[in-house]
């Protein structure tokens, strides 16, 4: 790229330079399907045996409904006893994911950050502790040791204190997209010099709360699992020593007010990604999609992928399938699916995959990826 | 955390970023609805804490919060319909639009311009949360209302801004508890400055509500009466909420349409402590200032003001301080707390932090530490928190502190546009 200075070029001419890959060094995962990129294939490929029930607590209180559940899940046995007194799930699926990614990496924690995917934080310790406000006669008693794990950045910044993780903690809400946000933020991030290495996922848990509130919403198609769990990359600008899991590309997004307007926001986040990927639309070989279990947002996403691909693309993966609907976490997901796959099955010749995302307010966004070289 | 990576940062040279300005400010708090109002009220020292509205709080020890009590969505929204979305994103999207008409620029000018919304927040959709978790002892998790549990979303904060404005560009709700705005204003202004957008708006929301009401209690951070911070007497916060939006606009894009510039977003810096989640950390906190005044290219003897985060809690204003005194050493600016009028604005608070930053830097003054009688000694000496009322003064370089559990520091830097 020439290094016109920022005066003279204009937004288009900026807006369509090439971008830099970054690199996948590792991955960690937390599914239904298991623990890591192997569980996963293994699901994907046909394996395994996939459950439909909930797992704990309030297991009995759930909507009928298929949950994809993380199951037999041993926390202290991953993360030991020390600090695991009041650990919700969706920290603990966090905290277990990163401890993976992590796995034979040094790291120089001044300049390792964390940017990471949430709906809004964890829904099984901020409706306990609603309830108990709501229904005990001193509301002020609630447990001071589980408040501070309310905040939807609780398990952004307990990644960090476990790891010794002193860069930028970043939360991102973008509710389906939220994953692909995260990707787009920790690029910038990256770009500028932000920091050296960020750890980039997105997390997410289920409870009967939640699921109740998935459940009435009517947003699901009949029969569609609600899911959970956590996907985790470590993203850095140069290729790593070992060799990388996939090469990340553009990730672009666009917001789209009107609802007749969503498939054609998607188009256009798509085809900016493919532009500042420096990719012909006709390289697509897979594209990993993301709300293929809700009713509308189905055919708004088939629709933007077609008109941005110029028609159907080659082959689909549909992560939803094996791991359920997981929501803020489903952009990681399906590319960990994408991952899972590559590294059961190395393509013969370079793959080149998008991943798309539409949310409900009118959120799209759009990241391509390779897969190694 | 140096403004310029190393030299495989896509290939750009320094100075090839985009200067970036603020040109708009919209604020809907508990001392008044509108910048200027917000900024008077701020340099008299007013209160906008009182009895709790919102809820039932008759069962609290404690029963004052920073409400806004005068807004109606109806007074400012011109899209969204305040039944479909929550009271934080109808902060947002009120603060959006009042920021947009103080910026003189219209919606037309916002798209052209690929405009979109990053805003910060603590608890997201917590009013409507709470009325789910009514609903939900009243009849069962089974009869909660599919609509309004369709609002909970955080990202619905941002997206509320971005539905109420067309906005097309980058729309992402940054939940970073209480540094949360500080977050948004740096992402942006990150937006901005590579040249993705030309204009951005950035801040954050929220809205006061029980649990964290209840929580701020049980941790023993609440305070009797009124916040008092920085002083000795202090004895913690007062839960608050708002909505605090800014325009973020390239230089040359200001220029051109002429636009008034309060402030250059000089620089920021973003770390985290990786320490406590509620304890805040001193020496990470001073490494965060440092890095900040790297990235904005200025030395600590440059800056005329910190805008604290300055919670009023003993705990929180004592190692600020402390913090300061590290980078700073015997010459703290003057440092205040406007937490002590608003109450904690949770993720409205740094976003408001840079509007009285904003008119600060227009209107030379000083914005005060209201209800302080006696500053703290235990703080040490050269500790300047502004007591009472503003004071006028002439600001060149001015600091906006936002820290947040988890361990969260985000440190902006605004300066008089040159």
């Amino acid at each position: 790229m020439t290094a016109t200075t920022a005066t003279t070029a204009t937004a288009e001419e900026r807006k369509v330079t090439v971008v830099e890959p970054l690199y996948v060094a590792s991955a960690g995962v937390v599914s239904a399907a298991g623990l890591g990129l192997d569980a996963l294939a293994e699901r994907l490929l046909g394996g395994g045996e996939a459950h439909d029930e909930p797992v704990g607590e309030d297991a009995a209180a759930y909507p009928p409904r298929p949950v994809r559940a993380v199951r037999g899940l041993d926390v202290k046995e991953h993360l030991g006893r020390k600090g695991t007194k009041y650990l919700d799930r969706l920290t603990s699926f966090g905290l277990i994911s990163c401890k993976a990614v992590l796995e034979g990496i040094e790291v120089d924690g001044a300049r390792t950050g964390v940017v990471l995917a949430t709906n809004t934080g964890s829904v099984s310790t901020h409706s306990t502790l609603l309830y108990d406000t709501l229904t005990l006669e001193k509301p002020y008693l609630v447990n001071p040791g589980r408040f501070p794990n309310t905040v939807m950045n609780s398990t952004t910044g307990q990644i960090a204190i476990r790891n010794g993780l002193r860069g930028l903690n970043a939360t991102v809400a973008g509710g389906q997209t939220a994953s692909l946000l995260a990707f787009r933020h920790a690029r910038l991030a990256l770009s500028l010099g932000r920091a050296d290495r960020l750890l980039v996922g997105g997390v997410e848990e289920l409870s009967a709360p939640a699921a109740w509130a998935w459940h009435r919403t009517g947003v699901l198609r009949e029969g569609a699992a609600l899911g959970e769990g956590a996907a985790v990359f470590t993203v850095q600008p140069g290729r790593p020593a070992g060799g990388e899991l996939a090469e990340l590309l553009a990730c672009e997004s666009r917001f789209t007010p009107d609802p007749r307007d969503y498939a054609d926001g998607l188009a256009v986040a798509v085809s900016r990604a493919l532009e500042r990927s420096g990719v012909e639309r006709g390289e697509i070989d897979v594209v990993s999609l993301g709300a293929v279990h809700q009713r509308g947002l189905e055919a708004v996403e088939r629709r933007g992928v077609r008109v941005a691909l110029g028609g159907a693309p080659a082959a689909t993966l549909r992560i939803a399938d094996a791991l359920g609907e997981t929501y803020s976490a489903s952009g990681s997901m399906q590319l960990a699916g994408l991952l899972a796959l590559w590294k059961a099955q190395p393509p013969v010749k370079p793959v080149t995959a998008l991943i798309t995302s539409v949310g409900w307010d009118g959120n799209a966004a759009a990241l391509v990826v390779r897969s190694p070289r | 955390m140096a403004e310029t990576g190393p030299a495989r940062t896509a290939g750009k040279a320094a100075g090839t970023y985009r200067r970036v300005v603020i040109t708009g400010l919209g604020a809907v708090s508990p001392v008044g609805i509108g910048a200027d109002v917000f900024a008077a009220a701020i340099r008299a020292g007013e209160s906008g804490t009182g009895p709790i509205e919102s809820f039932d709080a008759s069962a609290f020890p404690r029963r004052n919060a920073g409400e806004v009590l005068d807004f109606d969505p109806a007074d400012h929204l011109k899209r969204l319909d305040p039944a479909r979305w929550g009271r934080s994103g109808l902060l947002a999207a009120a603060a959006a639009r009042l920021a947009i008409v103080d910026a003189g620029i219209d919606e037309g000018q916002l798209e052209a311009a690929g405009a979109g919304a990053i805003m910060g927040t603590t608890s997201g959709e917590s009013a409507v949360v709470q009325e789910l978790a009514e609903q939900w002892i009243q009849g069962g998790l089974e009869s909660i209302d599919g609509g309004l549990a369709g609002q909970t979303p955080a990202a619905r904060i941002a997206n509320a801004v971005s539905s109420e404005l067309l906005l097309s560009g980058d729309t992402q709700t940054i939940p970073t508890a209480c540094s949360a705005s500080n977050y948004a204003l740096g992402y942006a202004f990150d937006l901005v400055r590579s040249g993705e957008a030309e204009v951005m708006l950035a801040g954050g929301a929220d809205a006061v509500n029980r649990l964290t009401h209840a929580g701020f209690y049980a941790l023993g951070a609440m305070a009797e009466d009124v916040p008092r911070p920085f002083a000795a007497d202090r004895s913690g916060i007062v839960t608050g909420e708002g909505g605090a939006v800014l325009v973020l606009e390239s230089y040359e894009h200001a220029q051109r349409r002429g636009a008034r510039m309060y402030a250059e977003v000089l620089g920021y810096a973003a770390n985290c402590d990786a320490s406590h989640m509620v304890h805040p950390d001193a020496a990470s906190i001073a490494s965060g200032i440092r890095a900040a005044h790297e990235a904005a290219g200025v030395d600590p003897e440059q800056i005329d003001y910190i805008c604290a985060h300055g919670t009023g809690t003993p705990t929180n204003d004592a190692t600020e301080v402390a913090a300061a005194r590290e980078v700073f050493g015997d010459r703290i600016p003057p440092i205040s707390s406007i937490k002590s009028m608003l109450g904690h604005t949770m993720g409205a608070a740094s976003g408001f932090g840079a509007i009285a930053c904003c008119k600060a830097l227009e209107q030379d003054f000083l914005p005060p530490t209201a209800h302080v009688t006696e500053p703290d000694p235990e703080l040490g000496e050269g500790v300047d928190c502004v007591p009472g009322v503003g004071r006028e003064a002439r600001l060149n370089i001015v600091q906006n502190h936002g820290f947040a559990f988890g361990g969260n520091n985000v440190i902006t830097i605004l300066g008089r546009v040159s």
